[in-house]
């Protein structure tokens, strides 16, 4: 646990600026990829679509799941497996994970947990929110060591993942 | 000492995965997910991996889940495999075992190192006393070769590799009863008789098909493709029946 923190610590700590290097220096790095909060936090039942970047699967009595990745959860009516058909799309942004238990279904907004209602299954009803329970993506740091990267501006928006990039004088490091 | 550290990595990689239970899932509380999956349930707990931490829901009241406990676990999380009252979480480097016998308060039994030939997380399934893995050796796995591996559990803190098969580029699998099926990206959707668990058996593959994962649900075998979906009639299991693609 203490060594957990101090590394978490280092970690934090290699994250800081140096603004004595008056050159401009272009090395490949990475940038923060923004969505307004807004925009990721809305939430909606809409009509079934097409699979454009299948995810995770989840079957659940007579329905079945599938993840579009990161856009949400396709709905499936798997009552006659013949004629399985999708029946709605559930708008979750930055969505990946899904499991079931007694018609409640738990997913992830970027890193909330979301908790729905599925007694009504061509349109779930969001009943509870988990903030930041889940940090998959990194919103401070890119996933790679040894690297330099754009620091996160938090006036931009969230951080929903992280774009390799050569970048001029990255002002961050880890 | 090495080797069974080995052996214990190798198993702990089932992490990947998710249980493949048989029987009616229609009477389960619970729903059924393919391998990978960063979300899982047992009984009235909810168990998430993000990046870094296992964290324990009570989920007791579905509708509201409560927060109970964080416990740091390592670096780059990618799955959770429950298999009985043990938890494997899986890293690209390294798995943890984690004992819920309490459910509420996972308590870390052991941490293993992968030999480099398993740089990533590997899908297995469990069923009684035998485990089966796929081990993909390409990307930065290197190695001598993807295998579909069987290991004796009965010990799990000692499980022991009693047979493999050669395999191309494998993700998930799944079984049921005495078949077991394996996405495999280069060959198609494999199927093994298991009668015999540590000597499987190749059927057949269905080679018109990109699949990543499985899950045997009843008489349907879901599979995830590269495109979408894809139901199977497995009524025979040995010889599964296109149903409909959902793409």
């Amino acid at each position: 646990m203490k060594s957990y923190i101090s590394i978490l610590f280092i970690l934090f700590m290699s994250c800081v600026r140096s603004d004595s290097n008056d050159q401009t220096m272009q090395v490949q790095g990475f940038v923060p990829i923004y969505a307004s909060r807004q925009v990721v936090n809305t939430i909606a039942t809409e009509a079934a679509r097409s699979t454009v970047r299948s995810g995770k699967i989840y079957a659940y009595g007579n329905y079945l799941f599938q993840v579009e990745q990161n856009e949400g959860i396709h709905i499936i009516d798997n009552s006659n497996p013949q004629q399985a058909k999708k029946i709605a799309f559930l708008k979750v942004p930055m969505a990946s994970e899904i499991a079931i238990k007694e018609d409640h279904l738990y997913t992830n907004n970027l890193s909330d947990i979301l908790v729905f209602n599925l007694a009504s299954i061509s349109s779930p009803k969001l009943v509870h929110r988990i903030p930041d329970a889940f940090p998959v993506i990194d919103q401070t740091f890119p996933p790679f060591d040894n690297t330099a990267f754009e620091c996160a501006d938090s006036t931009k928006g969230v951080v929903i993942g992280w774009e390799s990039k050569m970048i001029t004088n990255p002002k961050c490091r880890r | 000492m090495k080797l069974s550290l080995s052996l214990i990595l190798i198993i702990l990689l089932f992490s990947c995965a998710k249980q493949s239970a048989d029987g009616n899932a229609f009477a389960n509380p619970t729903g059924q997910g393919g391998s990978l999956a960063r979300f899982t349930i047992v009984g009235n707990y909810l168990y998430t991996v993000d990046r870094e931490d296992l964290k324990v829901f009570d989920i007791s009241n579905a509708a509201q889940p409560v927060f109970k406990r964080k416990v740091p676990v390592g670096f780059e999380i990618e799955t959770i495999f429950p298999f009985k009252d043990k938890l494997f979480i899986g890293s690209t480097s390294v798995v943890h075992i984690f004992s819920i016998a309490d459910p509420s308060l996972p308590q870390k039994l052991s941490v293993a190192i992968s030999p480099t030939v398993i740089r990533r997380c590997d899908p297995v399934v469990a069923k009684d006393t035998v485990a089966f893995a796929t081990l993909r050796a390409n990307g930065p796995c290197g190695g001598t070769g993807s295998i579909l591996a069987v290991y004796d559990i009965k010990d799990i803190t000692n499980p022991v590799q009693r047979g493999q098969y050669p395999v191309s580029e494998p993700y998930g699998l799944g079984y049921s009863d005495n078949v077991l099926y394996v996405a495999d990206r280069i060959r198609g959707l494999m199927v093994f008789d298991i009668s015999k668990p540590y000597t499987p058996v190749f059927l057949r593959a269905l080679t018109n098909v990109n699949p990543i994962d499985v899950i045997p649900f009843g008489n349907v075998l879901i599979v995830w493709t590269n495109l979408g979906m894809n139901l199977y009639d497995i009524s025979n299991k040995q010889n599964p029946v296109l149903l409909t693609q959902i793409n």
